[in-house]
């Protein structure tokens, strides 16, 4: 199987200055080239797994849903973390343009974005309740993002982010 | 099977497809697969800070086991 097909090479030639229509393209040709990729990788493991390719806001959404999956979830979501960056250049190397394509393994980041709005909100109730700021673990650029994304949420808090990578963490503080 | 699944990986990341050659050795301490690349692909395949090849490190351990060990032949 190849990667690319010559029927798709239109799209590079679209001008950059296209605005959405172009983007929009881009980004499903990215999910494309994603989905080739990891296709042809689950097969050769034996893996049982559908892709699913979805355009969200501003980027490619590529994600292998089965049961059986786990071991490319890995601990803490590390080899799902580094199969997605593999894709991301497999993506790169089709297009040219750096990808923020997001991967999903068997649902897990989905989990994991409801727990970690989760533990937002509940550290903001908690602050509001106190009046102390509360600091959280350390999390990823991503994961960082959707708590606080959960706290703005809740009236009376605000959070911001401190310390440096990897140790770098949100800090819940009243408004 | 993973010979193939690294060459996949590899091949689909290199500007230099055809330049990719893995071999599996089998040592006394395990299981080594070798990527040999086009010399400027060599940089592609480690990545920044090594990133790349610690990311086909982990799915490839994902995939074949924890006695896996890649090198990166130059």
């Amino acid at each position: 199987m190849t990667t690319q097909d010559a029927g798709t090479d239109a799209h590079e030639t679209a001008p950059a200055g296209d605005g959405e229509d172009a983007t929009q393209s881009l980004l499903e040709r990215e999910g494309d080239i994603a989905a080739d990729y990891l296709e042809v990788l689950l097969d050769i493991a034996d893996l049982d797994g559908d892709i699913d390719i979805d355009v969200e806001a501003d980027r490619a959404s590529v994600s292998i849903i089965g049961d059986g999956l786990d071991s490319l979830v890995g601990p803490a979501g590390a080899t799902l973390d580094a199969l997605q960056e593999l894709t991301r250049l497999a993506v790169y190397r089709e297009t040219g343009v750096r990808s923020r394509l997001m991967l999903d393994v068997g649902g897990h980041r989905a989990r994991r974005r409801a727990e970690l709005a989760t533990i937002g909100r509940e550290a903001a109730e908690r602050v509001l309740a106190s009046g102390e700021p509360e600091r959280l673990a350390p999390m990823t650029p991503f994961e960082r993002k959707v708590v606080h994304d959960a706290v703005a949420e809740v009236d009376g808090v605000i959070s911001e982010s401190e310390g440096e990578e990897p140790e770098r963490r949100v800090v819940v503080q009243p408004a | 099977m993973l010979t193939e699944a690294l060459d996949h990986l590899v091949r689909g990341i290199v500007d230099h497809p055809d330049d990719v050659h893995v071999d599996l050795r089998e040592r006394r301490s395990g299981k080594v697969l070798e990527v040999r690349v086009h010399p400027d692909d060599l940089g592609k395949v480690i990545g920044r800070a090594g990133r790349t090849a610690k990311a086909l490190r982990a799915v490839m351990t994902a995939i074949g086991g924890k006695g896996i060990r890649v090198d990166l032949v130059d």
